[in-house]
């Protein structure tokens, strides 16, 4: 087993998923089987059978017709006569899986009987008749010639990409045919590119019906006559490293067998699975690296096996021996909290007794909230707001008003209300789409609607079917399937039966669309066999679209999609660069910073009128308008990297906030003024803003404000109080000040192992009051301070501040807050939590995007780059 | 198969201890009354089947196709060598043409429209310019069928600016509330009109949910069962929207839910559908009690019941009985040896040729006889008789229409002439009891017939064309 080093944090074994999507580095030097269908290696030696030794799916194998045409040779097979050598199944698995992936490449070691052959006489053929193929290998003469259906090219794959002449020679020969979802089609002999060319078009046309063939066309006379050596057949567009790699390796290189691939120990993976979730829900709350109780450390493997003050706490193989079973089977484990169950207790005595593997350097408690596996994937219900705008898109028509006064408002969970596994129905969601879609249609100018599809308004079968494939292409985010066209088509001929005319027919047809699946949720593919696998363009343009507008895909993504050009990097960031000119993603980028701030809250914001007798509810509504132009200006206007949010030296305010802030007047009194905060004391930077100051409630209360920064910025654990304590905030008095009683909780032995991780985060936000207005003392004359020590999650030691302008740099040069930016954008984008299973993929978005500036753009640019958008992990059919 | 039979005296005795949504009990008894105590009210229906019988099967009397029409023979005048070959639109073929022309006289206008009006809707519009009584259905317009890609090819009922005269009721369901479900108020039906289409709209987003929680879902199982809440919240909504009437004990049934495909997945690009002959059979005919009660009742005297729409496409299976008599094996696709379009029965009367035995059509008509008298002896049953002493099919002007009199489109005259034509006596207004050899344009036979009906102040067809009574139908 190998490791591979991305992140110390996240270092760990390599876990055997197969990645469909691409291939390492490492897997260029040998055969690679990523991607691979079908491979026919020729070894039996005899039979009218040649074999698909690719192990994957149901195996293809291929049938000689004449068996005495054909002479055997060690891993060999020679055609010395005319025969055909085909499968008697269709080859649903290699039309199904490029159909999906959009690439393929077909691999041959092959020796032509001569170069006189001709037609293009058929080398590997995956067709139906002399006219119709998905593609076909072949050869002309003294030429290679490779066909493949599009839906650009002809039924019969023409134009095709052939070498140049006298390249096919009767000699042992590597010839390898690769097509990328871009368009890019390769054509390598011996390992070398011997011709290029865009072959355009998606391969959605492609027939499952057809039956893979070598040496001969089906129903036809292009013999092929020669010797093959190896052929394969590959979901993917193989890389030139990897097809040289290919044929330095020979043509009787192995290929790996799935079982050889590396996948992680039983006991590995007990320990990702049970354990670790394990440790993070009881143990590490005392034993990690900041709070060591007894000297031990459960959250590091290093320290956890070294053991406490009393010596070795896991013993690897001998659970008997190992103290951490014997503290939980007692009960002295966990302290204070509930026992853990006889289940729990088994999977440590099984883990300990099996050797105890532990695969990761370190275990964060956030990674295991929700387990650590991604569970189950949940289609996503378009948002409120989504469903505004896309009805916009779709129809021209603002509904936003009606849509917000009858949807039910989406529910926060897990600190975003776009979290796909919440955005549940009910009736009043039902009835509301119902209600909302007659109203869209009654605002709507239907014909002229219409007309922007076809200009013909008859109500005849071909006429509307076109017309409803139109409509339905654009307001479904995709092509619809002939069942839907004919769902369609039947409400057209019900209003046509009931005295309608075009326009209501097509009223009704818009009607449903909008209460369709396909509109209200984005409805994507999730069957497969339990891998990744990529996405389809239309998935890939709403997947994009909605993360960086909240809104359908425009015309030119979906024609960059449909083009191809979205799998080819320069595609993708010149869409994903004209996407962010777009005023929709700051709107979109807006979202996420009042999603993850919570800025709503600010709309139920009711101070103590005794206490804030200034306090007027248009503060609150000011306050949310700072944070978002702040927010725009590093963003938009300044681009700057993300973590500036967090010490940039100025702030927006209206005069009435300002005032509430006391800073100092500017000369021309304007609604929203940008204010210098170099020289204002305590203020500058997110945390100072009072939409978020205001969390701590009118208390101004340590403990709600360190648990915001601790689990919102610094993705940081703890657990509820202990049942029975006492949670009633109590109230600065004189000479004693909130930070006083914070401090009484830290050093108490009950409260100070959770309270000291978050309170003191919070210290040095003393001097703003509950409303977020700046003080020196309390209103009780007590001197407040602001300086303190910060330790963030999974760190062994604090760090220092003296006042909160340091603090705020601390934070902002953090590199746990800056993953934190990248893990809640990241989450936003696709909808869900994110898990240890997702570590690896985050923190390749992570670093890319910091190498890249940090910036909301270069972030968002790479969340669209990863696998989180670029596949689907799919659900293994029962 | 054997269909539940819904007579009128169960439906009476029903109602009186169940209340089927509204207080239409006394309106009904009052109309029956009166129908009783005064002349047999005016009544003009049509039924029509799909895909004809060709002019030369027509001539081998009641031994053939015919034999299911024999039993009510006294009843009928059926009328050979009726020509429909003006309603001939120009670019496509004759099915909805010659289905729009049969007792409208002009060939369809666009998808949507016939060329005029139905005979049954201009002697309503002559015996009542101001409307049915209250309580009424002003049209009641039914049937089973499933290529919908034109309206002509169902709707047999046509205002007089060829507009539908009202909304199909393709369902049992649909049919038994549009009759017992709801008060009309005046002749507007605008409000129910919208009722039904807001209900086909949550039809078929119904089906689309039912789609992605079922197998061939491309969803995860999370993922369904997010998309199943959601559908069973549209049922929900369906429920209190459009909450049918509750079935009581002593109560008349409340029809099942239709197990036919309907809407858009009746007809799916008109590439035709699976059907079992017994699935088919049992849905008509609750159609045709209902539609009969509904007479029955006089809750309706003006529309139409459509059995197959024109130029159908099913591939139809089962064996086929008539009177305990098997009389075939229906397994079109596999007889055509062909799926799709290619496999349906329709093919059967594409390749009608006058010196073959046309074995399969000859079966396939017979058994739209069968339907089609199935519906007739409902109103002819001893319940049905009125006070003049004939019964309500005897007094009633019933049209039974088709589309061509061939399958072949090659040749449109051949195509559109000697159309099946067939009526009842209106009350002694129409020679009965015999197949007669008209011959005549379908122009010239309905406008006989208005003028018969004393509803001669509208003529079908081209207002400059001399009109040619053809006085050989009248009694």
């Amino acid at each position: 087993m190998k490791s591979i080093a991305f992140h110390p944090r996240f270092s760990i074994l390599i876990i055997g998923l197969f990645c469909f999507a691409g291939a390492s580095d490492s897997e260029a030097e040998e055969r690679t089987r990523a991607g691979l269908q079908a491979l026919y290696d020729f070894s039996a030696g005899g039979g009218h059978w040649i074999q698909d030794r690719s192990g994957v799916g149901q195996a293809l194998h291929l049938r000689i017709s004449k068996p005495e045409s054909v002479r055997w040779g060690k891993n060999s097979l020679q055609l010395q006569k005319p025969t055909q050598i085909r499968s008697v199944q269709p080859a649903h698995k290699l039309s199904g899986s490029i159909r999906r992936s959009g690439e393929i490449t077909v691999e041959a070691w092959i020796a032509p009987a001569n170069i006189e052959q001709k037609g293009p006489a058929r080398i590997v053929t995956l067709s139906q008749n002399i006219a119709e193929r998905n593609f076909t290998l072949g050869q002309e003469a003294d030429q290679y010639d490779f066909r493949l259906r599009t839906l650009d090219t002809g039924n019969n794959g023409i134009p095709s990409l052939r070498a140049k002449k006298e390249q096919a020679s009767a000699r042992l020969t590597h010839v390898v045919y690769t097509r990328n979802r871009a368009g890019l089609a390769r054509l390598y002999l011996d390992g070398k590119q011997a011709a290029e060319k865009t072959i355009s078009g998606a391969v959605h046309n492609w027939n499952g019906q057809f039956r893979l063939a070598l040496g001969n066309e089906f129903g036809a006379d292009r013999a092929w006559l020669g010797a093959y050596h190896l052929v394969a057949v590959y979901a993917r567009a193989l890389l030139p490293k990897e097809v040289e790699a290919h044929y330095r390796a020979g043509p009787d290189a192995k290929t790996p067998q799935p079982s050889l691939a590396v996948s992680p120990s039983p006991n590995a993976k007990l320990f990702t699975d049970k354990i670790a979730p394990l440790l993070a829900e009881h143990c590490i709350e005392c034993h990690d690296a900041g709070t060591r109780k007894g000297k031990l450390d459960l959250s590091r493997r290093d320290a956890a096996f070294a053991g406490s003050s009393s010596g070795e706490v896991i013993v690897p193989g001998n659970a008997a021996e190992s103290y951490l079973l014997e503290s939980v089977i007692t009960g002295e484990m966990p302290k204070d909290r509930e026992p853990l169950s006889a289940a729990e207790q088994a999977w440590i005595q099984e883990w300990i007794d099996g050797g105890a593997s532990w695969p990761i350097e370190e275990i964060d408690p956030a990674l295991f909230v929700h387990g650590g596996n991604m569970g189950e994937s949940w289609t996503r219900r378009l948002t409120v707001s989504e469903y505004i705008q896309s009805v916009r898109s779709a129809v021209g028509v603002d509904i936003a008003e009606e849509a917000r006064a009858l949807l039910p408002p989406d529910l926060r969970a897990d600190g975003f209300s776009n979290t796909a596994y919440n955005l549940n129905v009910d009736l009043q969601h039902v009835n509301a789409y119902a209600q909302l879609a007659e109203t869209i249609v009654a605002k709507m100018d239907v014909g002229k609607f219409a007309g922007r599809f076809s200009k013909s308004r008859r109500l005849t079968d071909d006429d509307m079917r076109g017309l409803i494939g139109k409509i339905g292409k654009w307001m479904l985010r995709g092509p619809l399937k002939p069942y839907e066209v004919t769902l369609y088509r039947g409400l057209s001929t019900t209003a046509a039966a009931a005295g309608g005319d075009f326009k209501e027919a097509v009223g009704l047809i818009v009607n449903a669309m909008l209460q369709s699946p396909r509109f209200l949720y984005r409805i994507e593919n999730q069957r497969g066999d339990g891998t990744r696998w990529p996405v389809t363009e239309h998935e890939l343009a709403s997947r994009i679209s909605y993360i960086l507008w909240g809104a359908p895909p425009d015309q030119l993504l979906l024609k960059a999609a449909e083009s191809g050009a979205l799998f080819s990097d320069f595609g993708l960031d010149e869409q994903i660069a004209r996407m962010l000119q777009d005023p929709r993603a700051i709107r979109r980028s807006k979202d996420f910073i009042a999603e993850w701030l919570h800025l709503d809250r600010l709309n139920n914001l009711q101070p103590n009128a005794e206490k804030f007798p200034n306090w007027e509810h248009q503060l609150a509504i000011d306050m949310r308008q700072e944070t978002l132009a702040y927010f725009e200006d590093i963003v938009w206007k300044q681009k700057r990297p993300l973590h500036n949010l967090f010490d940039a030296q100025f702030t927006y305010a209206t005069p009435k906030l300002a005032a509430h802030y006391n800073l100092p007047a500017i000369e021309k009194e304007i609604p929203l003024a940008r204010y210098d905060l170099s020289k204002q004391p305590g203020r500058g930077g997110l945390i100072t803003h009072g939409s978020v100051l205001t969390v701590g409630g009118d208390e101004a209360s340590m403990v709600s404000r360190g648990l915001f920064i601790l689990h919102d910025l610094l993705r940081g654990v703890v657990k509820d109080p202990p049942p029975c304590v006492d949670t009633t905030p109590v109230p600065s008095r004189p000479g004693l000040t909130q930070r006083a009683i914070a401090e009484q909780r830290i050093a108490s032995a009950q409260c100070g192992g959770c309270h000291g991780k978050f309170e003191p985060l919070a210290f040095g936000l003393e001097k703003f009051d509950g409303v977020g207005a700046y003080r020196e003392t309390d209103e009780h004359g007590n001197e407040l301070r602001d300086d303190g020590e910060i330790l963030f999650p999974g760190a062994a030691k604090t760090a220092s501040y003296h006042s909160s302008e340091q603090l705020m740099r601390i934070l902002a040069d953090s590199e746990r807050l800056r993953e934190s930016l990248t893990w809640k954008l990241t989450q936003f984008a696709i909808g869900r939590p994110l898990v240890f299973a997702d570590a690896e993929a985050v923190d390749k978005i992570h670093q890319k995007a910091q190498k890249n500036g940090g910036t909301y753009q270069s972030l968002i640019t790479e969340i669209i780059k990863s696998e989180f958008v670029q596949t689907t992990l799919t659900e293994a059919d029962q | 198969m054997k269909a539940t039979h819904i007579s009128r005296r169960a439906m009476l005795k029903g109602l009186g201890s169940v209340t089927i949504g509204l207080p239409f009990l006394e309106e009904m008894l009052s109309a029956k009354t009166l129908a009783g105590q005064a002349e047999v009210p005016i009544r003009a229906f049509n039924v029509f089947f799909g895909l004809g019988i060709p002019a030369p099967l027509q001539t081998e009397g009641f031994d053939n196709v015919l034999e299911p029409l024999k039993p009510l023979r006294r009843k009928l005048l059926i009328m050979r060598n009726i020509d429909q070959i003006r309603c001939d639109e120009s670019g496509i073929n004759a099915h909805f043409d010659g289905a729009s022309g049969a007792f409208t006289a002009e060939p369809p206008d666009g998808e949507a429209k016939a060329g005029g009006p139905s005979i049954d809707q201009v002697i309503r519009k002559h015996y009542h310019p101001d409307g049915l009584p209250a309580g009424m259905v002003p049209t009641l317009i039914g049937g089973t069928f499933f290529r919908r890609s034109r309206v002509s090819r169902y709707v047999h009922s046509y205002n007089e600016d060829g507009t539908v005269a009202a909304a199909m009721q393709e369902k049992p369901r649909e049919l038994f509330d549009r009759v017992f479900g709801a008060i009309e108020i005046g002749s507007g039906n605008s409000e129910t009109r919208q009722k039904r289409l807001k209900r086909s709209v949550l039809d078929s987003v119904m089906e689309q949910y039912k789609h992605y929680v079922g197998a061939n879902s491309p969803l995860g199982a999370a993922s369904k069962s997010r998309l199943a809440d959601h559908l069973d919240r549209i049922r929900e909504l369906e429920r209190r929207a459009y909450g049918m009437p509750e079935h009581t004990i002593g109560a008349p049934p409340l029809p099942p839910r239709s197990k036919l495909a309907h809407g858009g997945q009746a007809d799916p690009g008109g590439e035709g559908i699976d059907m079992k002959l017994d699935d088919l059979t049992h849905e008509w005919r609750l159609m045709a009690e209902l539609y009969a009660l509904a007479v029955k009742m006089d809750r309706a005297r003006f529309g139409s019941l459509t059995f197959l729409a024109a130029g159908e496409r099913l591939r139809i299976t089962g064996d086929y009985f008539y009177q305990d008599r098997k009389v075939y094996t229906f397994d079109d696709a596999s007889q055509l040896n062909a799926t799709g379009s290619q496999g349906c029965s329709h093919e059967w009367w594409h390749q009608f040729r006058e010196n073959k035995p046309n074995q399969a059509l000859r079966a396939h008509a017979h058994m739209k006889m069968r339907e089609v008298a199935y519906f007739l002896n409902l109103l002819d049953e001893p319940e049905s008789l009125e006070a003049n002493g004939r019964s309500i099919l005897e007094n009633s002007l019933i049209t039974i229409s088709t589309e061509s009199g061939d399958g072949r489109h090659s040749n449109v005259k051949r195509e559109l002439s000697g159309v099946f034509h067939a009526v009842t006596g209106a009350n002694g207004r129409f020679k009965t009891g015999q197949i007669m050899d008209v011959p005549a344009e379908g122009i010239d036979v309905y406008n006989t017939m208005l003028t018969t009906m004393g509803a001669a102040d509208k003529k079908l067809g081209p207002i400059n064309r001399e009109h040619q009574s053809i006085d050989r139908i009248r009694a």
